[in-house]
């Protein structure tokens, strides 16, 4: 009996335990979450005059390298052959640098999101990595959390900052891109490669049509669409209904996703009226054709099959869309800058690279590792093997060279010769904290509603949209 | 009364499951038959691109266009798969023997131990169940870094090896099994944990495996957990290497993609068609007595 009793209490313990367990391990919602941006080390190793982050390009000199030994890690979303290369890149910079800096590439998910969702957690847990990739608006949340540092003094460095003729060497569009309206200017990230939305065509469907060149306003783009598309199997435009492709249309028009200030949400602007009331004619008149979000590159695989004459995409894509044409219908195509109302626009694509609040040691040698990823030699070497612009004016004839030297690359080279020039109209949709869930709206509530409503108001849609995404910006914007 | 098994009401049930058997299948059709096209009859849609009704040979090439895809395991010396796979192996087999041996021990407690407050806490069990998974997701990443599991193995096994479907299926299944058998074991001296491993565990075999097909589908799947906790690709699994065919803003080989995916699901099929007899027996005795 007294056997039993001991067993029985022996399985009541592990029973309870089993149960703590699993409390534990689904229900630990309630554990105090670590101070967001914690550093992972005292920052005593600083000089005192050192602030972390540090706030003056004075400060950024004063920090001494030698001898830390620091190691600095990199997230990105790149797949395993651009890990190797990258990693590949960051060797022979812990080879070469005179500081001992050690950098690593880690792969934090397949896609801008994983990536997020990683760097969130590891936010929480007070262990960010030194280094991200990030979009703008997501490194604006992380900056709300204080997770992440301006770099500017690190630019502005005169002993590891950037000289007058690098800084004119960058696209200044591309710099520009990370200056982040809501935190005063600060710049929340460094751009290593960007890409762009531009306009795919389908040049011997046009000149079928009586074309001699891409359709340049949208009136004459309307039309040719609609000349193209026979309602059934081909379509003039293969929609792809992101958020992205919205801004691309809003942009075209002349107008604004974000004001310019960073405080409001203007697409319900004439521009985002005249784009959505364009868009809901050429479904009612089935001109354009919608891929559905589950069929993943569904408009380039159109395009490649020679059933869409345009669709708008990361110019990232192109050696996929080159590809596509090859294997499908074997066409001649080409890209063109989306249609303008006269002003030209462009949306920018391609996420900076953001550093984390650790230590001002790390900060600064993370900073290195982007000065050096930035460098000619590096971002033509990126560019050239992933199909990402360089960031760099006097990267852009070796990157067409290489291209047009590679007989894989095909008519590829030529298009990406056009494009590096369309750098100077680019725009950033929206680089605030909270701009996720405004894309899912303009998604569901906006792109997809006139898609399947030839009735609805384009212009109400907006206004309602609007006020919903200026509530969330409100939530969101950096408590003062 | 006999029913002819033509009768209208059966032909129709039929016809129903038949239809939803066949739907169920599709995508494993797509993929399997995706896995050997060209990427120009994905590009064109061709549903059957080989004879009869085309030219084209099957793509065996795609496999070894996958693995070079995925990259190279330079330790190993091979395609970065066999590292996921052995990797996805070691920790689904843990958490399929974790979760067996806690979840055994808490469902006998739960069904047969006169603990007080038992009923309470099968309420707590059945809560947890309730959490969304999202819900929870954060604090236990932000716990994998304070217990410095981060990129360890442990992060990856751990946290599943407690598990209360798995918990609530076994108690359901041990509460059918008589008392006076523990009454007889107790008789012939055994004690509670000789009468779990001798009696009670080979009578709800169907239940034990089940939960094993389930633990195991469920961790072989995973994918935004190993992602969370890891950092080293030697510690990467097969849901996370699957992921690497979608990123990028470019495009998707979808003929890679769907190789990958073939031998990523194909372990799973050939497990659950070796259990499927207790599978089935056990959902349906839960499902109706439970």
């Amino acid at each position: 009996m007294r056997a039993l009793s001991r067993i029985h209490i022996y399985l009541t313990a592990v029973v309870a335990l089993a149960l703590v367990a699993t409390a534990c391990s689904s229900s630990a919602s309630n554990a105090p979450a670590a101070p967001a941006g914690a550093p992972t080390q005292p920052a005593a190793a600083a000089q005192a005059s050192v602030s972390n982050p540090p706030t003056s390009a004075d400060m950024v000199d004063g920090i001494q390298l030698q001898g830390k030994n620091v190691e600095v890690t990199y997230w990105h979303n790149r797949p395993q052959q651009d890990q190797d290369l990258l990693q590949s890149m960051l060797d022979e910079f812990n080879k070469s640098n005179p500081y001992g800096i050690t950098a690593h590439a880690e792969i934090a998910g397949a896609g801008y999101p994983d990536v997020y969702n990683k760097v969130n957690a590891a936010i929480q847990a007070g262990q960010p990595p030194e280094m991200s990739v990030a979009y703008q608006n997501q490194a604006a949340f992380y900056r709300a959390q204080n997770a992440v540092i301006d770099l500017t003094p690190f630019i502005n460095s005169s002993k590891y900052g950037l000289s007058q003729d690098d800084l004119h060497d960058y696209f200044q569009a591309f710099l520009d891109s990370d200056k982040n309206p809501q935190f005063s200017g600060e710049r929340l990230g460094f751009p290593t490669q960007r890409s762009m939305d531009v306009m795919y065509y389908n040049t011997d469907w046009l000149t079928q049509l009586g074309y001699n060149g891409p359709p340049t306003d949208w009136k004459s783009w309307e039309d040719a669409a609609c000349k193209a598309s026979d309602g059934q199997n081909k379509y003039g435009w293969a929609v792809q209904h992101d958020a992205s492709t919205f801004a691309a249309l809003v942009f075209g028009h002349g107008g604004q996703v974000l004001a310019d200030d960073g405080q409001s949400y203007v697409f319900n602007s004439p521009a985002g009226v005249d784009s959505l009331a364009m868009m809901q004619r050429m479904f009612k008149n089935k001109c354009a054709v919608e891929v559905p979000t589950s069929e993943k590159n569904g408009e380039q695989n159109r395009f490649g099959a020679g059933n869409a004459l345009f669709v708008f995409g990361s110019s990232s894509g192109m050696p996929f869309y080159q590809q596509a044409v090859t294997s499908g219908g074997n066409f001649q195509w080409s890209i063109n800058m989306p249609p303008t109302n006269g002003q030209p626009a462009i949306n920018l694509y391609g996420a900076s690279v953001s550093v984390y609040k650790t230590t001002p040691e790390k900060e600064l040698a993370s900073w290195l590792v982007l000065k050096y990823l930035g460098e000619k030699a590096q971002t033509t070497k990126w560019a050239v093997n992933t199909g990402y612009l360089p960031v760099r004016q006097s990267a852009k004839q070796d990157v067409i060279d290489a291209y047009k030297a590679d007989p894989k690359w095909g008519p590829v080279a030529d298009s990406y010769a056009k494009m590096v020039d369309w750098a100077q109209y680019s725009k950033v949709e929206s680089p605030v904290a909270g701009y996720d869930p405004v894309r899912d709206l303009i998604d569901k509530q906006v792109m997809t509603r006139v898609m399947t409503d030839s009735e609805a108001d384009p212009k109400q849609i907006l206004d309602d949209v609007v006020n919903q995404a200026n509530q969330i910006l409100q939530e969101n914007a950096p408590k003062k | 009364m006999k029913v002819s098994p033509f009768s209208p009401g059966r032909t129709a049930i039929y016809g129903v499951l038949i239809v939803g058997a066949l739907l169920s299948l599709l995508p494993f059709v797509y993929m399997l038959l995706t896995a050997f096209k060209s990427y120009g009859d994905v590009v064109n849609n061709n549903q059957w691109p080989w004879p009869p009704f085309g030219a084209e040979v099957p793509q065996f090439g795609n496999f070894p266009a996958a693995m070079q895809q995925i990259g190279f395991d330079r330790q190993l010396g091979t395609p970065l798969f066999v590292r996921y796979f052995l990797n996805s192996v070691v920790v689904t087999t843990a958490i399929v023997i974790g979760t067996l041996i806690t979840s055994v021990l808490a469902a006998y407690a739960l069904a047969r131990l006169n603990l007080p407050g038992k009923s309470l806490l099968f309420i707590a069990v059945l809560a947890v169940i309730m959490v969304p998974e999202d819900a929870t997701l954060v604090p236990k990443v932000v716990m994998m870094y304070n217990l410095h599991w981060y990129n360890t193995y442990w992060a990856l096994i751990v946290p599943f090896t407690v598990n209360v479907v798995a918990i609530f299926l076994l108690r359901q299944f041990f509460m059918q099994i008589p008392k006076e058998l523990f009454e007889a074991a107790e008789m012939d001296g055994m004690g509670h944990l000789r009468y779990l491993w001798s009696i009670v565990v080979p009578l709800s075999r169907p239940a034990v495996l089940t939960v094993a097909l389930l633990n195991f589908i469920w961790s072989w799947d995973s994918f935004k957990w190993p992602l969370l906790v890891t950092r080293d690709t030697n510690l990467r699994v097969l849901g996370v290497g699957l992921q690497q065919f979608k990123s990028g803003e470019g495009a998707t080989n979808t003929q890679e993609l769907m190789v990958f995916a073939t031998l990523v699901v194909l372990p799973v099929l050939v497990l659950y068609f070796l259990l499927q007899r207790q599978f089935r027996e056990a959902v349906t005795t839960v499902g109706i007595k439970g």
